[in-house]
């Protein structure tokens, strides 16, 4: 891959590399779900991951933190390669913040400990700091008077601000986004893609799978599209949505009904 | 320590016929508190409300009894309510017929309260009477539900026909204490109950495991 | 038919006595078999490999033979074995425990695996250890899943006690027949147990659902 069309037009590039993909396969037993993905993500960016369901965005996803194992390539994380050994492998997703499209919180516990855990669990901090961080971090979404409800007595945005804070209180170098609007009613949609613009505007680095194609265009500072386990096209945001180069991009966004 | 296994084996005939006579409990058994559960899965449903309320205390009654009561009640009991002189086995059967029921009666009240009522919603939305709605929609759902509980009770009953031998009905668990008692080979005795009743009841608990595989109901 | 409800509370010292030891082995197997179970469970789930089909053999089997049989098996063949007497009471309790651990570990096993992947996962991406999970996300939610299960299996527990009967443990089953017997009134004496025996299993599965139902969401991933 030349190096003008994977950086022209990208402003935050001159930032350090967060991470980086590298002829990244990944197979589950016969079926290849990503087969060679090249991708840079620069420290403060904002990437989108888009294209149609099952072209394997959530899966690169997933091989970040190593929830995934991948068989080919590399993926190194600020300047490392990801670590096979389970212990060094956990230390690196302790600076990864990742947010799942079913919210995943913990229903046995409060919004409060919900984003306490990690910290408590994880970081072995005292109790009063990691209820001090999560407090910080539950107000930060928006949230902070929901700190004693329960998971079940939130609407489904409630849940996914309260998933994100429980990300940022482990104060990660980049946050993993998977669809974290998918499983959202349309009106609820919104609070949660505003706290994301938010931590964009505060200069996180973060990996957006997304299918809100406003957000991407908006917020996005490179996007990535993808299909059957490639990436077809990868580009500023005005490249993409405004001049897209291939022809698999163009379907993509007519069959959204995207009109710029 | 010395022991005598031939025991076994020279009363084999004797632990072969007790063996039907659990297994032919079990399906006598069966076969009458199937229809019985229905009915009184009906009642509970359907009925004029004096009748519901009579069959959900029966239901909930025998749920909290433990069977070995029932056995025993049945056997002081039945004789003096009915006047009748009834066999050991007929006591027995009835005893287990009388719990069996009322767990059954709960498992088809519960299968068919599982359908949601959307589901009649729609069946009657497209012009089906209630019964038809129940017939075609509903108990076809159902049945996914009832058949794995169904043979797990099935599983439970073959063991509790063990307890009909407190009242000298002459299956597998009170033969083979009785051959215990007159030969004394006390060890050998009770393993090969034990042995019998495994040979019997694994492939049955590994029945159930399958049917509820088999049936398992994803929404 | 004349009812003489006399013969219980003549007798209510020796009924009573048989109604506290079927409560005290009610508990007793209960706490046993519920401690044992979970860590049969604990076994099946992140045993090491080769114990794994010994669990499984165990369980299946338990589910395979009458509770009467452990009984009555533990009762006067295991002596034989082990070269020790065992009061009634102490056999019943241990085979109660063996025949029950099994059916709690499968509740134990149930529990846990109904709790979403989704859950682990997001743990993991928090950076926490496979203990951890299971600690701190996994089982206090397979915990509250289970409750419903445990009750039932509470009330099992009570109703298996009676079979201790039949190796002569004098809880309630044993006493009521005993005095069914001398004094030829069974009706009187079997109503009385079946009412005994009612109220306390009636109120155990209930009470279960209705604390169950308040805490349901605390499991609800």
């Amino acid at each position: 891959m030349n190096k003008s069309a994977t950086q022209s037009g990208r402003t935050k590039a001159g930032g350090i590399t967060i991470i980086r993909y590298r002829g990244v396969v990944k197979r589950y037993g016969d079926f290849q779900a990503l087969s060679g993905i090249d991708l840079d993500v620069h420290a403060g960016e904002v990437v989108c991951l888009i294209g149609p369901s099952g072209s394997g965005k959530s899966t690169l996803l997933r091989c970040t933190n190593g929830l995934e194992s991948i068989e080919g390539g590399d993926i190194e994380f600020e300047g490392t390669a990801l670590p096979r050994d389970e212990r060094e492998l956990r230390a690196v997703r302790t600076r990864m913040g990742m947010v799942f499209q079913s919210f995943e919180l913990f229903p046995h516990l409060t919004a409060l400990a919900n984003v306490a855990e990690g910290p408590r669990t994880v970081l072995r901090k005292h109790a009063a700091e990691a209820n001090r961080r999560a407090s910080a971090m539950l107000a930060k979404v928006g949230l902070a008077d929901k700190a004693p409800n329960y998971p079940s007595a939130l609407s489904g945005g409630q849940q996914q601000r309260v998933a994100i804070a429980r990300a940022l209180a482990m104060e990660p170098d980049v946050m993993l986004f998977d669809e974290p609007t998918s499983a959202l009613d349309p009106e609820t949609i919104g609070e949660v893609l505003n706290v994301m613009k938010q931590l964009a505007d505060e200069g996180m680095t973060m990996v957006v799978v997304t299918h809100e194609m406003t957000f991407a265009r908006r917020v996005g500072d490179w996007i990535a599209v993808f299909d059957a386990g490639r990436i077809v096209e990868q580009g500023p945001p005005e490249q993409i949505f405004d001049a897209p180069t291939t022809e698999r991009t163009r379907d993509f966004l007519s069959h959204l009904g995207w009109t710029g | 320590m010395t022991f005598d296994w031939s025991v076994v084996w020279q009363h084999r005939d004797a632990l072969m016929a007790a063996t039907g006579t659990t297994i032919l409990l079990t399906f006598a058994t069966m076969a009458i508190a199937v229809p019985c559960g229905i009915m009184v899965a009906a009642l509970r449903l359907y009925a004029w409300k004096p009748v519901r309320a009579l069959a959900t205390s029966y239901v909930e009654l025998f749920r909290n009894l433990p069977l070995i009561l029932v056995v025993y009640w049945a056997f002081y009991v039945l004789p003096i309510m009915t006047g009748l002189g009834l066999s050991p086995l007929a006591t027995g059967l009835a005893a287990l017929v009388l719990n069996v029921t009322a767990y059954n009666a709960e498992t088809f009240r519960a299968g068919i309260n599982s359908i949601r009522r959307g589901q009649v919603e729609a069946a009657m939305a497209l012009g089906m009477s209630r019964l038809q709605a129940l017939r075609r929609v509903v108990l076809p759902q159902a049945l996914r539900r009832i058949m794995p509980v169904l043979a797990s009770t099935w599983v439970s009953l073959f063991k509790d026909t063990s307890l009909v031998s407190v009242i000298a009905v002459t299956e597998l668990a009170y033969v083979a204490m009785q051959i215990r008692a007159q030969t004394f080979r006390v060890l050998e005795m009770l393993t090969a109950m034990a042995a019998i009743y495994w040979l019997l009841g694994y492939p049955q608990a590994k029945l159930v495991d399958w049917m509820q595989r088999r049936f398992a109901v994803t929404e | 038919m004349d009812f003489d409800f006399s013969v219980i509370t003549d007798h209510l010292s020796f009924l009573g006595s048989g109604i506290a030891i079927t409560l005290l082995l009610s508990v007793l197997s209960g706490t046993t078999s519920l401690i044992a179970g979970f860590f049969v469970a604990l076994f099946r789930l992140y045993g090491p490999r080769w114990l794994k089909p010994l669990v499984v053999l165990y369980i299946d089997s338990m589910r395979a033979i009458p509770v009467l049989v452990v009984l009555v098996w533990t009762f006067f063949a295991l002596p034989i074995i082990a070269g020790v007497t065992m009061s009634p009471f102490m056999a019943a309790l241990i085979g109660l425990t063996v025949h029950l651990a099994a059916y709690a570990a499968e509740i134990v096993r149930a529990g846990v695996e109904s709790v979403r992947p989704g859950q682990s996962r997001a743990a993991l991406a928090l950076g926490m250890s496979r203990a951890q999970i299971v600690r701190r996300i996994v089982m206090p939610q397979a915990l509250v899943r289970m409750l419903p299960a445990f009750g039932s299996l509470l009330s099992i527990t009570i109703k298996d006690t009676a079979i201790a009967s039949v190796i002569a443990v004098l809880e309630l089953m044993r006493q009521s027949e005993t005095l069914a017997g001398q004094s030829f009134q069974p009706i009187e004496v079997f109503s009385f147990a079946m009412l005994v025996y009612f109220l306390m299993l009636f109120p155990v599965t209930r009470g279960v659902d209705m604390f169950y139902r308040r805490v349901a969401h605390l499991g609800r991933s």
